[in-house]
């Protein structure tokens, strides 16, 4: 009501001025009093027409209010009309909200002491030997860590760094990981001659396979052997392991054994038999399902491996390989 | 044996472990470098470890080699009863600066006073000085300066093993200093290492006041390191609570030390100091050396020797991997077995020769051998030792290195100039060697192949490649002759030696 009001006061207050101008009064009282009554009469537009927009686009308030003023007191009479027109067409049209494209948020508290992987754990280490940036002097006292953990997790760290840029590093790496082999090696040796000297079928030729395939197995499983080499002590392992089950065919450990053989050398039906014999012979289960899991998964059998993860998920005992049965079991 | 005996000499050759009684790179350069200067009378002191460790001289002396003489520094006479030594003293002086020499090398091996000390150790260890063996093994003061630093530094419990150390690592600078003080003399001091040869030359050098070059091919340092990481006879006497696993064990620290205060020492001494190549000079800056003295004098062979054995090679590549060199763990023989494995896999009538002498190191000669048999490669793979190199080059389809470290290796050199391409680690200038150092050098093209160290596959794939590519094999040949012909030519070596030598010659007392 009140701009309805305000309007008819801005178009009285206008259109006198107008019938002066146009009656072709030369006077410049004339002339500054239409220029009086037509600032007034923008400033109530202004007032006006700001509240009759949407919200949203009345902000920021006075230099909006000067657009309008401006448009009204620079062309008189259409200028008003403009207003008028802009108004209703404003709320005609579909409103669009835009967001802004940087919204601006506080910062996260980072408390360093969280942080995963700190320390020399293997993530930590790999990236730490392999950061060429930090001192040489710190990588070699990370690596001489390396000398007193377990091959299977130093042999790929100490791999790594066979390339590094700093000799020092190479050759202590190179260092470790020789002398690592080296000990294997020996005993595959000495065994090796033990086994030749024993008589055939006798039960400490037996034991001697054993404990050469344990050897050729040890290079494998501290990924001490690459390659083709990799295949020739898996080949050698499971020509051992086949001795030595000849000796004592109801070992579950050699069947498990002799399945983790001819897994990786591609045999995975007679890998699924032997595990499965490990199995019948007395093994846990916990023991065997994974690796039976991991034949069904070479084998594209996707609904053995769901099963055999579903039976996994009863026991707590597995706490490494959680994920993968929480995996399987949501899947 | 008879040695040459001389009352004086041009240059005194000082050679740790190398010409005349063990054969490979080294002292094939030794012999080289002998033989180009004729005019030149050489006197050569062998330094060895103990006399049972070397057998014949593995080279005929040269005619201008006037005096030889050889000593070895772990000699020690077992049986020998000592007398019961006397109680001594050590002047204050003295002992003052043996503490404060080894203060240095705990805090800042820069710290002039005690170089200073250093130096002045050094003087009086020589025949008449005041620092004579007995007394600092004997010397009342010696004996409370180690219990001191034991209490102090040391970090493993057993102060047996610490008196033992100490006394052992420092025993061979008596005999140095009598070896120096007794050498006939000569014009110019020559060393081709650093440690104890290095140091032996650095005493002569303060002693006699005449210069001191050293032409470093691998860094003694850095191989002695080597040696001393892999060492299984230095003790860790620390337990489980004691040990930091961090940290390298006390005993095996302090003889990486003692090696790094002997090449710093030499590096004092010398000048000119001289390295192969780039990265080598670089790290002789960063181990001490003052950049100033140093510059790069790459290996070169002779061009005449090994040229006409191009006309006798195959056309197509024998398919024959031959590592020449002696069988050293540095040459990692056994990466090169390994890969054999793979390259017969895949060739099952390529062959591996490994052609070097085996009796510097018989455990390790044994290890390559046993690994050869648990590989199933033993009946492709022979040890031929020493040969001569002009009898295996047209045999031969690649040289192999497969070294965990080395300088600017002849043997790749002598199989470009009979037009055998090479695969090697990425082991000292070797990439420089095969894919060539500036653009001119690129531009022959790659003379062969670079791989990581340890790496068998690699080894064995890039083997393969060649083998089985004759136009690949047969364009690294070309880049390889080419490249040996532009830039590492013994011609090129001589002359950078020949000024070398008249410089140091041509010097006064200093």
């Amino acid at each position: 009501m009140l701009h309805l009001q305000l309007g008819i006061f801005a178009l009285m207050l206008e259109a006198p001025s107008w019938v002066s101008a146009l009656l072709g009064s030369n006077d410049d009282g004339a002339l500054l009093l239409f220029l009086l009554a037509h600032s007034i009469t923008s400033v109530l537009v202004s007032a006006i027409a700001i509240n009759l927009l949407p919200k949203h686009l009345a902000k920021p308030r006075l230099p909006v209010l000067i657009l309008i003023f401006g448009t009204s007191y620079a062309i008189p009479v259409i200028g008003i009309l403009i207003i008028i027109g802009g108004i209703f067409l404003l709320h005609a049209l579909p409103q669009i909200h835009r967001a802004d494209a940087f919204e601006a948020i506080e910062l996260p508290e980072i408390d360093v002491h969280q942080r995963p992987g700190v320390g020399f754990r293997q993530a930590g280490m790999r990236s730490f030997l392999s950061n060429t940036k930090a001192p040489v002097a710190t990588r070699l006292r990370a690596l001489i860590a390396l000398q007193n953990v377990s091959g299977r997790v130093a042999s790929p760290l100490l791999r790594d760094v066979l390339s590094d840029s700093s000799e020092d590093i190479r050759l202590l790496a190179y260092g470790i990981l020789d002398n690592k082999e080296k000990h294997i090696n020996n005993a595959i040796h000495t065994e090796a001659q033990n086994f030749s000297q024993a008589s055939e079928g006798s039960p400490e030729q037996a034991e001697t396979a054993r404990r050469l395939a344990d050897l050729y197995w040890e290079l494998v499983y501290q990924e001490l052997v690459l390659g083709d080499l990799r295949l020739h002590a898996l080949q050698q392992s499971l020509h051992f392991t086949r001795i030595s089950l000849a000796g004592s065919p109801d070992d579950a450990g050699l069947h498990l054994r002799l399945g983790r053989l001819l897994q990786p050398l591609g045999e995975t039906h007679l890998a699924h038999a032997a595990y499965n014999q490990a199995l019948a012979l007395g093994l846990p289960k916990t023991r065997i399902l994974p690796y039976l899991a991991e034949v069904a998964f070479d084998l594209g059998d996707f609904r053995t491996v769901h099963r055999l993860m579903h039976e996994l998920g009863d026991w707590q005992s597995l706490p490494r390989l959680q994920p993968v049965i929480r995996y399987w079991n949501e899947a | 044996m008879n040695f040459p005996r001389a009352k004086e000499a041009d240059i005194a050759l000082l050679l740790e472990g190398t010409f005349p009684y063990v054969s490979g790179g080294v002292s094939s350069w030794v012999n080289q470098i002998i033989r180009a200067f004729p005019e030149l009378r050489f006197a050569i002191v062998f330094l060895g470890s103990r006399r049972e460790d070397y057998g014949a001289q593995k080279y005929d002396l040269p005619d201008n080699v006037v005096h030889l003489e050889a000593h070895y520094l772990y000699d020690f006479d077992h049986t020998q009863t000592l007398p019961k030594p006397d109680e001594r003293t050590l002047e204050a002086g003295v002992s003052g600066d043996l503490a404060k020499a080894h203060d240095m090398f705990k805090r800042d091996c820069a710290d002039p006073a005690g170089k200073a000390a250093l130096h002045n150790m050094c003087k009086e260890i020589m025949p008449g000085g005041k620092l004579p063996a007995e007394s600092f093994l004997y010397g009342t003061q010696s004996w409370d300066l180690l219990c001191e630093r034991y209490r102090k530094y040391c970090t493993d419990p057993s102060f047996v093993d610490y008196f033992w150390t100490v006394r052992i690592m420092h025993a061979p600078l008596w005999q140095l200093a009598k070896i120096a003080h007794e050498l006939i003399p000569a014009r110019a001091y020559h060393s081709v290492s650093t440690g104890y040869a290095g140091f032996l030359g650095a005493l002569l050098q303060q002693t006699h006041k005449r210069p001191l070059i050293l032409s470093e091919h691998g860094i003694y340092t850095k191989e002695r390191k080597i040696d001393l990481f892999k060492s299984e006879w230095i003790r860790d006497n620390r337990n489980i609570f004691q040990r930091d696993p961090t940290e390298l064990s006390y005993f095996r620290q302090t003889w990486i030390s003692f090696f790094e205060w002997m090449g710093r020492f030499c590096y004092d001494a010398a000048d000119p100091i001289i390295a192969l190549y780039e990265n080598n000079r670089l790290r002789q800056v960063a181990d001490g050396a003052a950049s100033e003295r140093t510059f790069n004098i790459p290996n070169g062979i002779s061009l005449q020797r090994f040229a006409p054995l191009r006309k006798l090679r195959p056309e197509n590549p024998p398919p024959v991997l031959c590592l020449i060199g002696r069988v050293v763990p540095i040459k990692d023989v056994k990466t090169f077995i390994r890969a054999m494995r793979r390259v017969l896999n895949q060739l099952p009538e390529a062959k591996g020769w490994i052609a070097g002498p085996e009796d510097e190191d018989l455990a390790y000669a044994n290890d390559c051998r046993n690994l050869a048999e648990s590989l199933g490669v033993a009946d492709r793979v022979k040890f031929l030792g020493f040969q001569k190199v002009e009898d295996l080059m047209p045999k031969i389809g690649l040289t192999i290195l497969s070294s965990i470290s080395e300088a600017l290796p002849l043997v790749i050199l002598e199989g470009y100039a009979a037009g055998v391409p090479t695969v090697s680690t990425d082991v000292g200038s070797c990439r420089q060697l095969i894919e060539g150092l500036d653009e001119e050098d690129q531009a022959f093209g790659h003379s062969g192949a670079v791989v990581n160290i340890a790496d068998p596959q690699a080894l064995a794939d890039a083997a393969i490649g060649l083998l089985t590519d004759p136009i690949a094999w047969h364009s690294a040949s070309r880049a390889g002759i080419a490249r040996v012909e532009r830039y590492y030519t013994d011609d090129l070596m001589f002359g950078h030696y020949r000024r070398v030598y008249e410089t140091a010659l041509a010097a006064k007392d200093s």
